[in-house]
């Protein structure tokens, strides 16, 4: 087994950590040679992510690496351990990808700021932290990062600190994570009391012989907390709000797709493998439920948003509610559809979040009201934007409707195999969320790249190609997910949700032959995902060929080209020449932007009750938000102690 | 072939929009009349539209006041051609009663090319419908024109 | 080859394209007649929209100055495309689908929100304040509608729901609930379903945007809302989507309530087709039209997320107690 690649997991990990002091030591001479070194420091650890497809995802082997060499001794690990089982190697394919997205876009986008040496050390960091996290073997190792990258987000986030609210926003990001931080600290020492370890294959054997130890139900309740802080699950949204809308938009792409991740990471972990405990019907109604609230809450209250990346933030709670619910409802579709899921919220909400970026970068103004008719200005990221958009909206042939489709079955599957009208009700919910989701995007695209352009936005260009080419990058992968989910399914959800299941295979890499066996630890093989009507690859044909024919009919109308759209207003006396202005009652065209927040009255009229209740909820005061993130902790930790 | 049926739809599918250009109300009225039950417009494939770009027959009551005119001629302009213009009532050829007032900058004639003028005060759904028949084989006309 | 040709045929002629255009022209034509009927007028000729959407062809195109020419002119053509893939995936003759395999009724969802969407981003690029007011209300009648018609779906799937050979539930096939149709008889005669029935009735007219719905086409309001600005053969190709989302609608009703019936001849099963179609149209959209004045749109939503989906929940519970 000793293969080359099995030094692979700490060798990116350490990559990234070394780019980062690299980086700060030579970015201060020049600014290039801390590009190029953190542009080396992301690639290599995707190169060898993408090296261990192979024998992970397709032979199904574990791979561990014990630093030092200490390995476990007489049945106990006392050594530090990576451990990359094919969920582990999912989710660090996710952040290797982002990561490497983010770099290459903040090149030209960072362009406006300075001591941007400060800024790669910071960003190589927090990407060696997540790597770091997803690839751990070691509970106190995953505390570690969490710490890590916790701190270089918050110093991230108010990297630029001359815009309004971006000290608040970190300020706030502190206070409040440090809470979830504490939680996962407590729930460490806590399982620690009773297990005496802290390797997570370890714990994971241990966990079965401790059936109804209270100790460790307020252990899990600490620790789904803490993870869930660190998703930005309901209640804890409003700080991902506020770090998403004054973060660099490299950096919202990193918090959304990426560090919301370990959050997910972090639960499937959790209830699927160390407590195992995901089909108690407690623990399912308690993630299910978390998932389901965040999800509808979040995007209604992306309906109240003025701002572009605000907006997104609260959608960006919104899908990763989708993948929690589903991940609680203990079925390999289910997990297979969380999976799929959160792979690809990072690819479409990255690229929301890019394009947001490109907005910002070129119009200096992110204000929905404001803002107006830039796909005349920039026109590729209108359409990048709108890629991104239909994926979010789950419109097909696009990845989110693969993904949803998943998600309605997996959730009216649960319903109707439990017998239960919670799942069903849950199935209504995603179904709901979808369209209001579409409602969202649908005003953003008004009110930001169509309708009118302001006369002070009337000199935009577009962003130059190496911003654009890695949005390009994102929007070709929402597209190909989007149609080859089948073969998504084979080479990536059907290993990681085997490896989930598969939990002797996980302990006895890490812990020796046959240690799973002896403390009875039970494991279940996992068939291949079911297959519907939506994976039919011939259907996508159809639709895709009816647009290239839609295409071509339009290529042929177009080619009556009237000259006269490029007809210029002459202003003569009186009215003449107004053909082609817009029709304004016949009134001269004067600027009139339908903007965000003139939308969808007739919604937010029957809505007024539940909107005001969550306006005054959402104080934008630190001291409410983390009164509920207590309120949340005490809540989990009674139907932990109670009902568990 | 295709474009002989698109010839000859054109007289069976006019849409008509209204444009008041200080009009009294009272041919408005009456234009209004011409759809309901008794007149049925319908049946010859009019309608109504609420918009210029739509229009194949703009109607045009009143006599151009000075408020109006600019607003009468920008959506005239924006009317996608072929289309027909029809002055509804006395006031719009000749500012009837209005005549020589300060306020008005009539007739129309003297803004855009009128096709067919229904004259009367107000004048009767009769004449209207006969009108707007005879404003559809106009349009025929000026779609096979245009065509050349 | 032959593959290749019989798709291309499924997909132009029949039961996409052409097939559905002459059902569309057909069924909105005899509505607009007996919407006339019923107010005691003559009314237009059976093919009066067929002859707007031609004259429309024939007019000029004009692009406004605030338009994003691309989108403008591609949005309703995508949609049209969109619009015609959908009757592929019904099983509306024997039970079979124009496409082997599974069709899926969530697919079908979101084909027909794709159809909307192309609506509205062609609206929105057209840059006319109206037509800003107009998508925003296109999408509050799109929520509203939207929330009954999940519910209907899935009180329906949950009736007809088997388990397949690995004991995974094919869910939301549309092929399942035409063979349950065929085994106990058409969903409608199930009397736990009747609610439902009756809530997709409702959502009907406003999926297809017809009169006491059309809030987002308001003439006299919001100057056609979202086809303020569009004139020409983009707006003809708007008109014959709006005609074939009438027959796609009630071909849905057909197949989710009424299938299963089959006389084992194509034709005939057709014409019974055509039949129900036309009194759905006469049901949901004719008698509303001539009976109704516009409601606001805040009034249907209210409407929508109320009654309407009261009527549908209350189906849904029956079902999921085994009624």
């Amino acid at each position: 087994m000793e293969q080359f690649w099995n030094e692979f997991p700490i060798l990116s990990v350490i990559t990234l950590f070394l780019g980062a002091f690299l980086t700060s030591l030579v970015g201060r001479a020049s600014e290039k040679a801390g590009r190029v070194v953190s542009g080396i420091a992301v690639t290599a650890p995707l190169a060898m992510m993408l090296c261990l497809i192979r024998p992970v995802m397709l032979q199904g082997q574990i791979i561990t690496y014990w630093l030092g060499g200490w390995e476990p001794v007489e049945g106990w690990a006392i050594g530090i351990c990576l451990e990359v089982d094919a969920l582990s190697l999912f989710f660090a394919l996710i952040v290797t990808v982002a990561v490497f997205v983010s770099c290459f876009y903040a090149f030209t986008y960072m362009n406006h700021d300075d001591a941007l040496s400060n800024y790669y050390t910071l960003f190589l960091m927090l990407s060696g932290s997540v790597l770091g996290l997803v690839l751990s073997g070691d509970l106190f190792n995953v505390f570690v990062m969490i710490e890590i990258m916790t701190f270089t987000a918050v110093a991230l986030t108010a990297f630029r600190t001359t815009y309004e609210g971006a000290l608040e926003g970190a300020f706030k990001y502190l206070a409040v994570g440090s809470l979830g931080s504490t939680c996962v600290l407590v729930g460490i020492a806590m399982t620690y009391s009773q297990l005496h370890t802290l390797n997570l294959a370890q714990i994971a054997a241990l966990v079965p012989a401790f059936r109804g130890n209270t100790v460790l139900h307020m252990a899990f309740a600490f620790l789904f907390v803490g993870f869930g802080t660190k998703a930005f699950l309901f209640p804890f949204h409003p700080l991902a709000a506020d770090a998403h809308a004054v973060a660099p938009a490299s950096i919202s792409l990193m918090i959304s797709g990426v560090l919301t991740k370990c959050g997910v990471y972090g639960i499937i972990r959790l209830i699927y493998v160390l407590f195992q405990n995901a089909n108690v019907v407690t623990v399912s109604y308690l993630v299910t439920g978390f998932g389901a609230v965040s999800m509808f809450v979040c995007v209604t209250m992306a309906f109240n948003q003025h701002n572009f990346k605000r907006l997104l933030a609260f959608h960006s709670i919104s899908q990763v509610g989708y993948v929690i619910t589903v991940a609680g409802l203990s079925s390999a579709l289910g997990l297979g559809a969380g999976l799929y899921h959160a792979m690809n919220h990072t690819i479409f909400k990255g690229l929301l979040f890019l394009t947001a970026g490109a907005v910002q970068h070129q119009t200096g103004s992110l204000d929905l009201d404001r803002l107006g008719g830039l796909s005349r200005r920039m026109p590729k990221t209108t359409a990048l934007f709108l890629i991104g958009a239909a994926s979010i909206s789950g419109l097909p042939p696009f990845n989110g409707f693969a993904s949803k489709w998943m998600i309605y079955q997996a959730t009216f599957t649960a319903g109707l195999i439990h017998h239960n009208l919670f799942y069903l009700a849950v199935c209504v919910c995603a179904l709901i969320t979808s369209v209001l989701t579409l409602a969202s995007f649908i005003k953003v695209t008004q009110s930001v790249f169509f309708g009118q352009l302001p006369a002070e936005y009337a000199g935009v260009e577009e962003v130059p190609l190496s911003m654009r080419a890695p949005m390009w990058v994102l929007a070709a992968l929402c597209l190909l997910t989007g149609i080859f989910p089948a073969q998504i399914q084979r080479f990536l959800l059907t290993p990681a949700v085997s490896a989930v299941a598969n939990i002797p295979a996980y302990v006895d890499a890490a812990m020796g032959e046959g240690y799973a066996a002896a403390h009875g630890v039970p494991g279940a093989e996992v068939s291949a995902l079911p297959v519907g009507g939506a994976w039919s690859p011939l259907s996508w044909l159809a639709l895709l060929f009816s647009v290239t024919c839609a295409v071509a009919i339009v290529a042929i109308l177009g080619s009556a080209r009237d000259e006269a759209h490029e007809y210029i207003s002459q202003t003569q006396d009186g009215a003449a020449g107004a053909k082609y202005d817009s029709f304004f009652s016949g009134e001269e065209a004067v600027y009139s932007q339908v903007g965000g927040s003139d939308l969808f009255w007739g919604f937010k009229h029957n809505w007024k009750r539940y909107f005001a209740v969550m306006q005054r909820w959402h104080s934008g005061i630190v001291n409410d938000y983390t009164l509920y993130g207590v309120a949340a902790i005490a809540f989990v930790l009674l139907v932990c102690t109670l009902a568990l | 072939m295709f474009e002989k049926m698109i010839d000859r739809s054109m007289a069976k599918s006019p849409w008509i929009f209204h444009i008041n250009a200080g009009s009294c109300n009272g041919c408005d009225i009456e234009l209004v009349s011409v759809l309901t039950p008794r007149y049925d417009a319908e049946r010859l494939g009019f309608r109504l539209t609420g918009t210029p770009r739509q229009a194949d027959i703009v109607v045009v009551s009143g006599p151009v006041t000075l408020q109006s005119r600019d607003r009468l001629i920008r959506t005239l302009e924006q009317v996608p051609q072929p289309r027909v213009v029809v002055s509804l009532g006395s006031c719009p050829r000749s500012g009837n009663v209005f005549k020589g007032s300060y306020a008005i900058d009539g007739p129309l004639e003297k803004w855009t090319h009128v096709d067919v003028s229904v004259a009367g005060c107000t004048p009767k759904p009769e004449a209207i419908v006969a009108a707007l028949a005879q404003a559809t084989e106009i349009l025929e006309q000026k779609r096979k024109e245009m065509r050349k | 080859m032959e593959f290749v040709l019989n798709n291309l045929f499924f997909l132009l002629v029949y039961p996409g394209g052409l097939f559905c255009v002459a059902m569309g022209i057909l069924l909105s034509g005899a509505d607009r007649i007996l919407v006339a009927r019923m107010q005691r007028r003559v009314g237009p000729p059976l093919l009066q929209n067929w002859y707007d959407v031609l004259k429309c062809c024939g007019k000029e195109t004009i692009i406004p100055r605030h338009a994003r020419r691309g989108v403008y002119l591609f949005a309703p053509v995508a949609g049209f495309a969109a619009l015609v893939t959908i009757p592929l995936f019904l099983p509306v003759v024997n039970g079979r689908p124009a496409f082997s395999g599974n069709s899926d009724l969530v697919v079908v969802l979101y084909l027909l929100t794709l159809v909307s969407v192309c609506g509205m981003v062609g609206a929105s690029a057209s840059g006319s304040p109206f037509a800003g007011v107009g998508l925003s209300r296109e999408m509050v009648a799109m929520i509203s509608y939207e929330l009954p018609f999940v519910l209907v779906i899935l009180a329906v799937s949950l009736k007809t729901v088997i388990l397949s050979e690995a004991g995974v539930p094919l869910t939301f096939s549309l092929t399942e609930i035409w063979n349950y149709q065929a085994a106990n008889g058409p969903l409608i005669c199930h009397w736990s379903l009747i609610p439902a029935a009756l809530a997709m009735l409702f959502v009907i007219p406003c999926e297809v945007g017809m009169h006491p719905f059309d809030v987002a086409e308001a003439e006299t309001e919001i100057c056609e809302g979202m086809l303020s600005e569009y004139s020409g053969k983009p707006l003809a190709v708007y008109k014959l989507t709006h005609m074939v989302k009438l027959y796609v609608m009630t071909a849905l009703f057909y197949v989710l309530f009424l299938g299963g019936m089959s006389t084992g001849i194509a034709a005939a099963d057709g014409a019974i087709l055509a039949v129900v179609c036309l009194l759905l149209t006469f049901l949901t959209m004719s008698l509303p039209h001539a009976v109704c004045a516009r409601f606001r749109v805040e009034q249907v939503f209210k409407f929508y997320w109320t009654w309407v989906s009261g009527l549908a929940l209350v189906s849904l519970v029956l079902v999921f107690f085994g009624l």
